[in-house]
């Protein structure tokens, strides 16, 4: 191929899918990752997720309702937004959206509701006025405590869990098959990009709960159970190691090929995308915490308590950076070439203020952790003596509690 | 099944709201939706009546320019549309009346555009270098001074 | 499991009552509302099905034009285009294309033993100035390009809300009004014939002049195109010469390995063009 000289098509100069487009696929990752950590405990049964379970699961309802917001922000018209609840175009998969978000999003409705069942009845038995009206409402006018209710909610949770772990991977897989399903566009074309997207969702939720784990104990006084943190760091380098080779053998299969986008992939990566890809998605985001957490997992024996916490917070915060920086390489990166494949358009620099800018952003990222603390205050998520109510119980013991912190 | 009340109760709920979700959908989707395919039939009429036809092609100049049509015709810029050097026909008439006078770019950029000499160009295309043909400065209408835009060739 | 309530608070209200009358209008309730819901049900999707019936619906009104009768197609003689960008200009004025923004352009590609070079000022609204290049050009020449009006749409494939869509006729359009703005279609568009609109957010691009077609006009750059660069015809029109230039003559697609089936065929293109 003769030596390039940049020309990209005339209509080709603008990016078009901004800082939004990057944070809705994290904002999902989030909500796909925190329900896979949630369903480990609610489908898999393993114990060491109990103590997050809850938190995992109220985490996923908090992303989720922020979830539509940077799409909303980002289209041109916005009030036209329902029209793909309306008139969907069934071959195109951001028409999905509507039907896996809403389906998802009753799912998830659902499993708090039965989680949570039993500590409703008991606020709504508990409190005055118009409390009580609201926790009746959502309570459904049912007050049945009996064993087998609880048994019930016990399994209806599970089963929830069981449905809502394929509908969670299926939110977010959907994301990277936006992407994956564009010929157009050689660096997103990629029957890799939805099984990416969604290990790479893993791992930020992961990330994510291992941070809030640890900080919200810190916050309540309460202990960090070890076996959760061990538990958590190894599903994270785990997911991590998945994620770090299917993004790198993309890279290595198209070098292989060299089909004729090599030559302007490569250009865009040792160029526009040299520190976005290779400082902080491969080495600071990726070689740091493999290597962090597999100290961890693998030397769990000999680390002390502390330490192992802090490798592990420090690892999930640098994975919380690789997952973005990954989001933005391809969304962002994928504009930066020309469909002409022959030029490279100009660094891409969001605006700060804005409907679509930075602190747009960044309030986006809050918003949730704003909602997370208001769902606590209507549902506990930690029983007072520390740990989460056993799932589907919890009614008295929970009951006797909040009681206590009403008097 | 004393016990698991709540449960139907949930579920009641849920078919409640999706079924007001279908019904109201119904009322959403626009009347032509549908009718040729996954579209709003009703577009494909919009964009015929979309705008007013700008150009009209050169003919539609000659029943009021006749001199000037038919030495363009006569000349080596008979294949040159009148709106390529003036403008669409309807900044100058719409419905058969004469709403303004029609724009005319005289400079010499207007004639560049396709007699200046650049690559690209078939070789038998009539090309100057500008700066070697203008023997005066290369600025505003010069090309005009010897060329009549209408049959220029000398 | 202590169902009691705690001594120190306030006695429970009472469980919804359970008489047996109670309860058997609670399920009569319950049993009415799923029956009529799912009758609801059932006629919104009958509603749905009966409008989308596409039996034959007569065809778009408008000046007795029936586009059942046309396929249309273009052909691009790159050979005899000159790059005056005169295409581009009328296109602007004919559409109220916004600036920044074509609906057609006109790339130049010089090219010699030593490298390629390939640019479109403004996609050639202002002509083309000259370019010194590195190499020694041997060939050069100008293709103008636009939406391919592709059989097999990329773009309306992933339409959200089936704003974008392809006619009878063959011409692909976007209905300004159900738009959302998304941008999918720009992106999935591999010739990057689509832009959003700076002013109403809304997908755009070129629509063959469907405005001028239907009423038997010829679109804006062919009728203003000197060097009849520039053709669209009919495939369904007997003794149409575009149709025979396609039928007859060796004609090119752009990227044809991505199986679009574009409607815009090209003569004399190169191998450097995309």
């Amino acid at each position: 191929m003769h030596e390039l000289t940049g020309y990209s098509f005339p209509n080709d100069l603008h990016v078009h899918w901004s800082l939004m487009i990057v944070m809705y696929p994290y904002i999902t990752g989030f909500v796909a990752g925190a329900f896979i950590v949630s369903a480990l405990f609610h489908v898999f049964g393993r114990e060491e997720f109990r103590p997050v379970a809850r938190l995992a699961m109220a985490t996923s309802l908090c992303f989720m309702a922020v979830a539509t917001l940077p799409l909303n922000l980002h289209l041109g018209h916005p009030e036209r937004s329902w029209l793909v609840m309306v008139t969907p175009n069934l071959s195109s998969a951001m028409a999905g959206f509507g039907m896996l978000y809403s389906g998802y999003l009753l799912i998830l409705v659902l499993e708090v509701w039965f989680v949570w069942r039993q500590e409703i009845i008991t606020y709504a038995r508990q409190s005055r006025g118009l409390k009580r009206t609201f926790y009746s409402a959502l309570a459904l006018g049912t007050y049945d405590q009996s064993p087998e209710a609880v048994a019930i909610d016990h399994r209806a949770a599970t089963i929830l869990a069981a449905i809502g772990l394929p509908g969670a991977c299926m939110l977010h897989g959907y994301v990277g098959f936006i992407f994956g399903g564009i010929k157009a566009n050689p660096w997103w074309s990629s029957p890799l990009m939805p099984v990416i997207f969604l290990l790479s969702a893993a791992v930020s939720g992961i990330a994510l709960l291992s941070i809030l784990y640890q900080v919200v104990a810190k916050l309540n006084g309460r202990s960090i159970e070890g076996r959760t943190v061990a538990a958590l760091a190894r599903w994270l380098w785990f997911f991590l190691i998945l994620t770090i080779t299917l993004e790198l053998l993309e890279i290595i299969m198209l070098a292989y090929e060299k089909s004729e986008s090599w030559h302007i992939i490569s250009q865009l990566l040792t160029t526009r995308l040299e520190f976005s890809f290779i400082t902080v998605q491969m080495v600071v985001g990726g070689l740091i915490p493999l290597i962090l957490l597999g100290i961890v997992v693998l030397m769990d024996k000999y680390l002390h308590e502390r330490i192992r916490n802090t490798l592990c917070i420090t690892s999930s915060i640098l994975l919380l950076i690789q997952v973005f920086s990954m989001r933005w390489n391809i969304v962002i990166g994928g504009q930066l070439l020309s469909k002409s494949m022959r030029g490279l358009r100009s660094p891409y620099s969001p605006e700060v203020f804005g409907r679509e800018g930075v602190l747009m952003a960044i309030a986006l990222v809050v918003l949730p952790f704003v909602l997370l603390w208001l769902f606590n205050r209507v549902l506990p998520i930690f029983g007072d003596d520390g740990h989460p109510p056993a799932a589907g119980q919890g009614g008295v013991e929970g009951g006797a509690a909040t009681e206590a912190r009403a008097a | 099944m004393e016990h698991a009340r709540h449960v139907f109760r949930v579920v009641l709920v849920v078919i409640v709201a999706l079924a007001a979700i279908l019904i109201g959908r119904g009322f959403l989707v626009p009347k032509s939706h549908g009718v040729f395919g996954p579209y709003r039939g009703d577009n494909v009429v919009e964009q015929m009546k979309a705008r007013p036809p700008a150009h009209q092609g050169a003919a539609s100049c000659t029943p009021c320019h006749k001199a000037k049509a038919e030495a363009r015709a006569a000349g080596s810029h008979k294949s040159v549309s009148c709106e390529v050097c003036h403008a669409p026909l309807l900044r100058h008439v719409a419905d058969g009346k004469v709403t303004g006078p029609m724009p005319v770019d005289k400079a010499f950029t207007n004639c560049a555009r396709c007699h200046r000499k650049i690559q690209g160009r078939p070789d038998k295309f009539p090309q100057v270098v500008l700066e070697q043909h203008v023997t005066t400065r290369l600025e505003g209408a010069v090309c005009l001074e010897c060329h009549d835009p209408h049959s220029p060739k000398l | 499991m202590d169902h009691a309530p705690r001594p120190s608070a306030a006695p429970p209200p009472p469980p919804p009552c359970d008489a047996p009358a109670d309860a058997a209008r609670r399920d009569f309730l319950g049993a009415a509302l799923q029956v009529t819901g799912g009758a609801v049900v059932l006629l919104a999707g009958l509603d749905a099905a009966a409008s989308s019936e596409a039996h034959h619906p007569p065809p778009p009104g408008g000046d007795g034009y029936n586009w059942e009768e046309h396929r249309w197609a273009y052909v691009i003689d790159t050979s005899k285009c000159i790059g005056c960008g005169s295409c581009v200009r009328a296109c602007k004025q004919e559409n109220d294309v916004p600036e920044g923004f074509v609906r057609t352009w006109v790339e130049r590609y010089i090219s010699g033993p030593g490298g390629s070079y390939v640019d479109s000022p403004k996609g050639g609204l202002d002509g083309f100035p000259p370019v010194p290049t590195a190499f020694t050009p041997t060939k050069s020449f100008f293709v103008p390009k636009m939406c391919n009006h592709c059989k097999e749409t990329p773009c309306v494939q992933v339409c959200p809300v089936g704003a974008s869509y392809r006619t009878r006729d063959g011409v692909v359009m976007v209905d300004g009004k159900s738009c959302i703005g998304c941008g999918y279609c720009v992106q999935a568009c591999p010739y990057g014939s689509r832009f959003l609109h700076p002013e109403t957010h809304t997908a755009e691009k070129c629509t063959w002049c469907y405005h001028r077609i239907t009423k038997g006009l010829k679109p804006a750059c062919v009728e203003v195109c000197p060097t009849a660069t520039r053709a669209l015809g009919d495939m369904l029109r007997e003794d149409d010469p575009v149709r025979h230039t396609i039928e007859h003559e060796r004609v090119s697609i752009m990227q044809g390995h991505l199986l679009t089936e574009p409607q815009c065929f090209y003569l004399h293109l190169d191998m450097e063009v995309r």
